[in-house]
């Protein structure tokens, strides 16, 4: 034990964390994104951001879609420090591979259903999105067995059940992958983010009165409270699955009002997997503040794109706050 | 006067305990200066104006190494075995007290050093984040290197006691 902690995780991470903890420091800060929701426009906001890591990417960027480019670029230059950072093979994997089976999910749908797909892909997967587009022969083995389950089932797979499927296929590999790092962090980290998806699923699907079966097929596997203690909630009145969920572990902290404010529900999801982060701050060395600083950059990303494409597509700053989610720096 | 105890004549258990201190407080000292220095070269890379803060906490943990060669420096110089041309004169009994003398800085320096070196990487951190807390960074490692001065200076007081007791022939 001493010998990992003194020894092996300081050379093994020392240099990352090192990079991290000064990188760290440079992440936006609560004045900036005060700032941004009080900018006139678009111009301002960039001018806001001109000296922070953003700024080289949106130097350019006039619309909504130039801005999705530059923070898909920005994290495409997150995803490229991290794999320079010398940390395992399986923690790179936790990382990219949660845009490929989204994309592989767009493909499908596009196949299967005819929904348009180019909007859905996101070239920042462990595997190219031309391949994951291309000849299904090549596509990598983890993703080859789904698409031909799926496209098995042909016209009569409905859309969700395609997410339901890519989802539970993804979750179970974010799981597996947590498992080889042999990072307790990252194990935790991967069961709340299925904790979490289970719930929004669950609320979600109570909203909409389906069957219970229904439901049980939305589920995954691979968190902290078992699938069957969620469905044992199921058959409550809402109020009554929000009063049952504000009483899990997971939950400390949040009221069942919280939880029944569906249209705020992932704000609250991605709030809990920051404070999960925070503790990431308080290791001295190993993997945990990498994972903690990438995942928080990640965050930090979300709230960038909910601020520019907003005041691009002229959301109200009122609307925009109520959207802003923790930062992991606070 | 040159009997053996379990074996191994005075000065085979002096130099053995001399020979200990050195390699413990070194291999300590390495071991926390690497610990240290990969944290610090990765804040340097980021913000190289912080070179002349986070330099003192990498140096921090080689403080051991050097109580290690001045213990075994000190044993060689109290029983004579320092450019000695014949084996002196060490009981082995009282070569077994000297290796024992220098117990407190071989475990002591080589633990301490090991955990100085984690300390700093803590406290580096601290000044990745804001250069004004770099002396307040510094006393966290520092309190660590106390253990290892309390370990010379037993180490010193049973080795200058043992010398004045059994002086080497």
């Amino acid at each position: 034990m001493i010998w990992r902690q003194a020894v092996r995780e300081p050379i093994r991470y020392g240099f990352a964390v090192g990079r991290v903890r000064v990188l760290e420091s440079r992440m936006l800060s609560s004045g900036t994104y005060e700032r941004l929701l009080d900018a006139a426009d678009f111009t301002e906001q960039k001018r806001v951001l001109s000296d922070s890591v953003y700024g080289r990417f949106l130097e350019d960027a006039e619309t909504t879609d130039d801005v999705e480019r530059a923070l898909d670029a920005a994290l495409d230059d997150l995803y490229a420090f991290l794999e320079s950072a010398n940390l395992p093979k399986p923690v790179l994997r936790f990382f990219r591979v949660r845009y490929d089976y989204p994309n592989l999910a767009g493909r499908l749908k596009a196949e299967l259903l005819g929904v348009p797909a180019e909007e859905l892909y996101v070239d920042l997967g462990s595997v190219p999105v031309d391949v994951i587009t291309g000849p299904p022969a090549q596509l990598p083995p983890f993703l080859r067995g789904l698409y031909r389950t799926l496209s098995a089932e042909g016209a009569g797979v409905t859309e969700e059940e395609i997410t339901a499927a890519t989802d539970r296929a993804l979750y179970a590999d974010l799981s597996a992958s947590a498992e080889a790092s042999k990072s307790p962090f990252l194990a935790g980290l991967a069961a709340l983010m299925a904790d979490l998806a289970n719930v929004k699923a669950l609320l979600r699907a109570r909203m909409k009165g389906l069957r219970q079966p229904d439901v049980a097929r939305l589920l995954i596997e691979g968190g902290s409270v078992p699938t069957d203690d969620l469905l044992a909630l199921y058959p409550q009145p809402f109020d009554g699955v929000t009063e049952g969920l504000a009483r899990l572990p997971l939950f400390a902290g949040v009221s069942a009002e919280q939880l029944a404010d569906t249209a705020g529900l992932d704000v609250l999801a991605d709030d809990l997997v920051v404070r999960y982060l925070r503790r990431a701050r308080r290791i001295a060395t190993g993997p945990e503040p990498v994972i903690g600083y990438v995942m928080a950059r990640q965050a930090e990303v979300i709230m960038l794109r909910t601020l520019l494409i907003g005041r691009l597509s002229g959301v109200p700053s009122d609307v925009l706050r109520r959207r802003l989610r923790q930062r992991y720096e606070e | 006067m040159n009997e053996a105890f379990w074996g191994l004549s005075g000065v085979s258990w002096a130099v053995m305990g001399a020979a200990l201190a050195a390699i413990g407080g070194g291999i300590g000292s390495a071991i926390g200066i690497t610990t240290i220095s990969n944290t610090a070269s990765g804040i340097v890379t980021e913000d190289s104006e912080k070179f002349g803060r986070v330099l003192p906490l990498a140096a921090m943990p080689g403080t051991q190494g050097i109580y290690g060669l001045i213990t075994a420096i000190l044993v060689m110089v109290f029983f004579n075995i320092l450019g000695a041309s014949a084996e002196p004169a060490i009981a082995g009994e009282t070569g077994f007290k000297i290796f024992l003398a220098c117990l407190p800085v071989a475990a002591l320096c080589l633990v301490s050093a090991i955990y100085q070196g984690m300390t700093a990487v803590g406290a580096a951190g601290m000044v990745a984040r804001r250069s004004e807390d770099s002396g307040k960074a510094l006393i966290f490692p520092a309190l660590v290197e106390t253990y290892a001065v309390f370990a010379l200076i037993t180490s010193i007081l049973m080795l200058s006691s043992l010398a004045s007791i059994y002086p080497a022939g």
